[in-house]
């Protein structure tokens, strides 16, 4: 048996005795360091060198920090007010609400997770208030409100797509924005039909002349989007620099303008933005070190001449990509996928001549489908312990919104220029 | 004596998580100076970048070895949730021995190499390098002193999820 097998099937085993997945990929990538006699200290390097190197790396923990900032303090709820004074007076307004919310967060956070445990929380106790709408609807609609925020710029998870394609950043950002949108008004247009079937609700609506007050309270919030997304499009700043500049005026509107935010309160912030970027980043190390394995071992380009011997096309490359993706996505968690699976994927993506910015957001946009794709969608299970709703009935009410948004990926994968249109409009040749 | 012991070991996670959000500060701080001094006052420096590297390296290998809690791991736990205590123990025993043995068996050429890269230092704020990389040192084994800790609470019998040091500070 080849180093290679015994590696890989260690990592396999190890991860599925439930080790978690970083730990299962160093050692399993100790294990082939030995069976292939070589030294055992390259593991340690390649983490260190690799932790220390990636520079796009550093928007990580920043990405994560600024939205637990804004998750602390009233900033989600001044937004909230201001998403329902816009579209809250249509049928199924709350629908409405919880959809815009999530774009407009979407330009600060980076996160899905993050963004269905903050804003979510509370637009799921708004919707829920008094039974206008059920547990699992609320739920529901917040999961799938909340894939389309890491494929609108900013994304965490577009960060380490560059990472492992050295894609740019700055593209694969603008690449999003069209495919984001279009999967938000897939998901309003069938909330509105879901509201008229089921009758939900219409609320009473903010009157016109209370609207410039409540713009006025969240035109902080407002502006983090503009910030962030002006300062990386004008030329001013870096997409890592912008990560950093976001968790600055976060803490600044929430410590110092609005002053709704305790010094506990952030320090507690801080830490579980620390804490989430360790369990990231040790996933993400042992990664780097499997992929050194996977390098020596010459595996891309071995799969690439497999691939070369089956003279598949692009799109059917692409339609191969996404189904393995949707499955994977039943079973693994994203960032796994990201940086273990696809980087295999994505040698094949540039023999093919795949434009990597159009290959880059399939993948994305497929992954965040994955997180509410039954039955590992974790995002099903955080909405779910939100809204104290069961599994089985969220995941009932999630199916009309998954059958969209699988729709909406359908046109992203073979419509390239729904996404490279934006990018090459700002100067992108791809 | 349990006790005092259990108090000791929630007073050093409190320190230990102090630290963790103190090198996230120094990413995120430094990176606003380099930020501010390259845009705002128009002189580059490269110090800046260097820390908030070396921090976020840090962080990562400090987090994870004491910071990070059992249930904040990224796992793949379809089978690990669903098979009885009495089994999921035993996988516990099994991959901590694995776990364990590969970092104990790689430490001797960690050591090696992380005191060998003396001879290096980081360019600008000259650190040297084994001091830099001997994190990996403490987190190889906080590694094995956890697989250690949850082999022996599995082996008598402590479901994982209380086998978790963390948890007790919330109790």
């Amino acid at each position: 048996m080849s180093p290679f097998s015994v590696c890989l099937m260690a990592i396999v085993a190890l991860a599925i005795l439930g080790l978690p997945v970083g730990y299962a990929m160093i050692a399993g990538s100790i294990v082939y360091l030995l069976v292939a006699g070589q030294d055992l200290s390259i593991a340690a390097e390649q983490l260190l060198q690799g932790l220390r190197g990636s520079f796009v790396l550093l928007a990580i923990p920043l990405f994560i920090m600024s939205a637990e900032l804004m998750n602390v303090g009233s900033l989600s709820n001044r937004l909230l007010h201001f998403c329902n004074a816009i579209v809250g007076r249509f049928r199924g307004g709350l629908g409405h609400v919880n959809v815009v919310q999530s774009v407009i967060f979407a330009g600060m956070s980076g996160s899905a997770i993050a963004d269905a445990a903050g804003v979510g929380r509370l637009i799921i106790s708004l919707m829920t208030r008094e039974g206008r709408y059920t547990r699992s609807y609320a739920a529901a609609i917040t999961a799938a409100s909340a894939v389309v925020g890491p494929i609108i710029p900013p994304s965490i998870p577009m960060v380490l797509f560059a990472l492992v394609s050295d894609a740019s950043i700055g593209y694969l950002f603008l690449g999003g924005a069209v495919p984001g949108l279009l999967m938000a008004a897939a998901l309003m247009a069938l909330n509105s039909a879901m509201a008229r079937l089921r009758g939900f609700p219409v609320e009473e609506a903010v009157p016109l002349r209370a609207v410039p007050r409540i713009t006025f309270r969240a035109f902080p919030a407002l502006m983090m989007p503009v910030i962030l997304l002006g300062g990386i499009y004008g030329g001013i700043t870096t997409p890592t620099e912008a990560a950093a500049v976001a968790a600055a005026y976060a803490f600044l509107i929430s410590l110092v303008l609005y002053r709704d935010v305790t010094f506990a309160q952030a320090y507690e912030a801080v830490l579980t933005s620390a804490r989430s970027s360790a369990s990231i980043g040790i996933l993400i190390g042992g990664a780097l070190v499997f992929n050194y394995v996977v390098t020596i071992e010459n595996i891309p380009a071995d799969l690439s001449a497999f691939l070369a011997d089956y003279e598949l096309s692009a799109v059917s490359f692409l339609l191969m990509v996404n189904v393995i993706l949707l499955i994977l996505g039943c079973l693994l968690e994203g960032i796994t996928i990201l940086l273990v699976i696809v980087p295999i994927f994505i040698p094949m993506a540039q023999v093919l001549g795949i434009d990597m910015v159009h290959f880059g957001v399939v993948v994305v946009v497929n992954l965040m489908i994955g997180l509410i794709t039954p039955p590992y969608g974790l995002l099903l299970f955080v909405v779910g312990s939100v809204a104290e709703a069961p599994l089985l009935a969220i995941i009932r009410d999630v199916l009309p919104f998954l059958a969209a948004l699988l729709c909406a990926l359908a046109i992203i994968t073979f419509v390239p220029d729904v996404v490279l249109w934006l990018p090459r409009l700002l100067g992108y040749n791809g | 004596m349990r006790g005092r012991l259990l108090k000791l070991a929630g007073w050093l996670r409190r320190r230990a998580e102090n630290i963790a959000a103190a090198l996230l500060a120094v990413v995120f701080v430094s990176f606003i100076l380099q930020i501010v001094f390259r845009y705002v006052l128009g002189w580059p420096v490269g110090w800046t970048l260097e820390v908030s590297t070396l921090a976020w390296m840090w962080l990562v290998l400090w987090g994870a070895a004491f910071v990070v809690r059992e249930r904040d791991e990224i796992r793949f736990d379809i089978l690990f949730s669903t098979v009885s205590p009495r089994l999921r123990r035993g996988f516990v025993v099994i991959a901590g021995v694995v776990l364990a043995g590969v970092f104990a068996i790689s430490l001797p050429a960690v050591v090696d190499y992380v005191t060998f890269m003396r001879v290096e230092s980081v360019s600008y704020i000259d650190l040297r390098l084994d001091y830099a990389f001997s994190i990996y040192i403490l987190f190889a084994l906080a590694v094995i002193g956890r697989c250690l800790y949850r082999i022996g609470a599995a082996l008598q019998g402590k479901s994982p999820e209380t086998a978790d040091l963390a948890l007790h500070r919330e109790e």
